[in-house]
């Protein structure tokens, strides 16, 4: 990985996963994905650096799958079954009821514990 | 030549064979040529619920291993000289047919026939791939269950790994007043995780109770909800265009005064 600037990451591979991921198909992959489509409940993705999802998360995802703590998770709707960064593994809270309207979230590490942020277009 | 659909779950008791029962009574009832095969070789339901069992000679098995001819297996139904089912072995297992076989097998039928409706057994091991072997296009049936949804996501996604892609889904079991009332997963809910093309939703209803169980499929019943949504489904498989069933309830005296007026 070379790293050019803090805000740009250059690293040669990048999967683009142009469908839907049903539940029982796994994509394990040797740097970025890129999902045009959903990650359904069941599905399951793992990657060395970065996840991209243009749709929803439902299923897990596991990025930075060899130690990488810079790792994201990035979905226009998050509702992961879990997600993993690095060595850390989080889940959504039990009993939390589903938002109304749901809106890009970004899953980074922060210290050791996975925090889920709003998108927001850095200018 | 006729167009075989398979109908599949993955989860079993969802009702594939009821669905499978009612869009081949549908159909024949149209007065298509319309052949069923159950492919649950060993665990067969599809005689019982068509009220066909002691019609039984020969089987599936019996025809792809050479003991009678394909003709002398087909049973001709006690309602519709056009409706034909060909049943699973009941004392084998689903090793006894192999996927090849099963492609002969429905080639060989493809001539005499508009449409082929195959039964596959729940799970997705061989059984389910030697049904869908042979088929054009997959009717995948679900109910308003998570883990329902789950297993049709799942066949879905193996559906198109056999070259199967884009196929119809049933949604059965539908229970409206607890789908109004939050209690249930609604239409929508379920086409936002498999969006796939909806070909029909059926009502939970107490009627298909007593049609299986006396043999009689749901679809002839001019009574039944039920019924009436199999009858759109059989419209839409021969390419007419039926609005979904409107499943809300209006059987208070107020409520239906109310429609009344607002219709005006």
């Amino acid at each position: 990985m070379v790293r050019t600037e803090e805000s740009i990451i250059l690293i040669p591979d990048t999967a683009l996963v142009q469908r839907t991921l049903r539940s029982g198909q796994r994509l394990k992959f040797n740097g970025n994905v890129l999902v045009l489509g959903d990650v359904n409940p069941g599905a399951e993705i793992i990657a060395t650096g970065h996840v991209v999802i243009m749709g929803a998360l439902r299923g897990v995802v596991h990025a930075g799958a060899e130690g990488d703590k810079t790792a994201t998770v990035t979905a226009l709707t998050l509702l992961p079954t879990q997600i993993r960064i690095a060595s850390c593994i989080t889940r959504p809270p039990d009993g939390l009821p589903a938002p109304d309207a749901y809106c890009p979230e970004v899953a980074r590490l922060k210290g050791d514990e996975v925090v889920i942020e709003k998108y927001v277009v850095s200018k | 030549m006729g167009v075989v659909y398979v109908v599949t779950s993955g989860k079993g008791g969802v009702g594939k064979t009821t669905t499978t029962a009612n869009l081949g009574a549908g159909l024949a009832k149209m007065g298509k040529q319309v052949a069923m095969l159950d492919t649950d070789i060993g665990l067969r339901n599809l005689d019982v619920v068509l009220g066909l069992e002691n019609r039984i000679v020969y089987d599936v098995v019996d025809v792809i291993q050479g003991r009678c001819r394909l003709k002398q297996a087909l049973i001709k139904d006690k309602r519709f000289e056009n409706m034909h089912l060909l049943p699973a072995a009941q004392t084998k297992d689903k090793t006894a047919v192999s996927e090849q076989q099963m492609v002969e097998l429905i080639n060989t039928l493809r001539p005499d026939f508009d449409y082929i409706i195959i039964d596959c057994p729940a799970g997705i091991e061989h059984g389910f791939k030697n049904a869908i072997a042979g088929a054009d296009k997959a009717i995948v049936v679900t109910a308003p269950e998570v883990s329902a949804v789950r297993d049709a996501d799942r066949i879905i996604g193996l559906l198109e790994a056999h070259g199967l892609g884009e196929p119809y889904l049933i949604i059965n079991r539908i229970r409206p007043r607890m789908v109004q009332s939050g209690d249930m997963m609604s239409v929508e809910d379920m086409l936002e995780i498999l969006a796939v093309d909806l070909l029909g939703i059926v009502p939970d209803d107490d009627s298909i109770v007593t049609s299986t169980n006396r043999g009689e499929p749901a679809v002839l019943d001019q009574f039944s909800k039920a019924g009436q949504a199999y009858r759109n489904i059989t419209q839409r498989l021969c390419g007419a265009e039926v609005p979904l069933l409107d499943l809300t309830e209006k059987d208070g005296f107020f409520s239906r005064l109310k429609t009344l007026f607002a219709s005006r």
